[in-house]
């Protein structure tokens, strides 16, 4: 990716992952989760704020740390990591909000070169189809595979 | 390696933190999987990558 990302952990199987956002606001705990889904191979991807004082998981937060594009590269390369223990994994993502999709489609337009290298990448429509991604089009929930190669 | 080839690399060297395997056979974000299921479950595939739903 182009945007430098954050150092992150995970879990041994890979379907967990934290990173610390570091911005005008502090140090703010992210997780990330790939979740399997009713449909067999598929799974969801899912990131947020993890709320130390509550010990839960916020994904409808806005953060505003400043540093949104460096966290979407930080989460980009968790599907990189993803993929390469699960290469036929479908990976399907929507934000909590209509704010929050349209962070994913603009860090998935931002870097769409690149990933388009490695990935097929969807559209999810209003009308429920998918087409491959365009850049500037409005879509509910994107899908992530890896090219085969 | 130093950090800043690290950033360059696509393929990522991934740190495991057993600490994280608490989280195991968790749904972190529920409500978010339940939407996603729900969209997905309406959903007309790609043609590729279509499924049979039984």
């Amino acid at each position: 990716m182009k945007y430098i990302k954050y150092e992150y952990t995970a879990d041994d199987e890979l379907h967990f992952y934290e990173f610390k956002s570091i911005g005008i606001k502090g140090e703010i705990k992210k997780v990330v989760e790939y979740s399997k889904m009713n449909i067999e191979g598929y799974y969801n991807l899912a990131f947020g704020d993890f709320d130390e004082e509550k010990n839960e998981i916020n994904d409808k937060i806005v953060t505003n740390n400043g540093d949104s594009l460096k966290v979407l590269a930080t989460v980009a390369s968790t599907v990189y990591a993803f993929t390469g223990k699960y290469p036929k994994a479908k990976i399907f993502a929507t934000g909590s909000t209509e704010v929050r999709t349209r962070l994913y489609r603009m860090g998935i337009t931002n870097n769409l070169v690149e990933i388009q290298e490695d990935f097929d990448v969807y559209g999810m429509k209003s009308d429920d189809t998918f087409e491959e991604f365009i850049a500037g089009e409005d879509y509910i929930g994107f899908l992530i595979t890896r090219k085969k190669k | 390696m130093k950090i800043n080839e690290l950033n360059k690399k696509k393929i990522p060297l991934v740190k495991i933190n057993k600490e994280l395997n608490k989280y195991k056979g968790k749904v972190l974000f529920e409500k978010k999987l339940q939407n996603a299921n729900k969209l997905l479950e309406r959903a007309k595939l790609p043609r590729e990558l279509s499924v049979d739903r039984g």
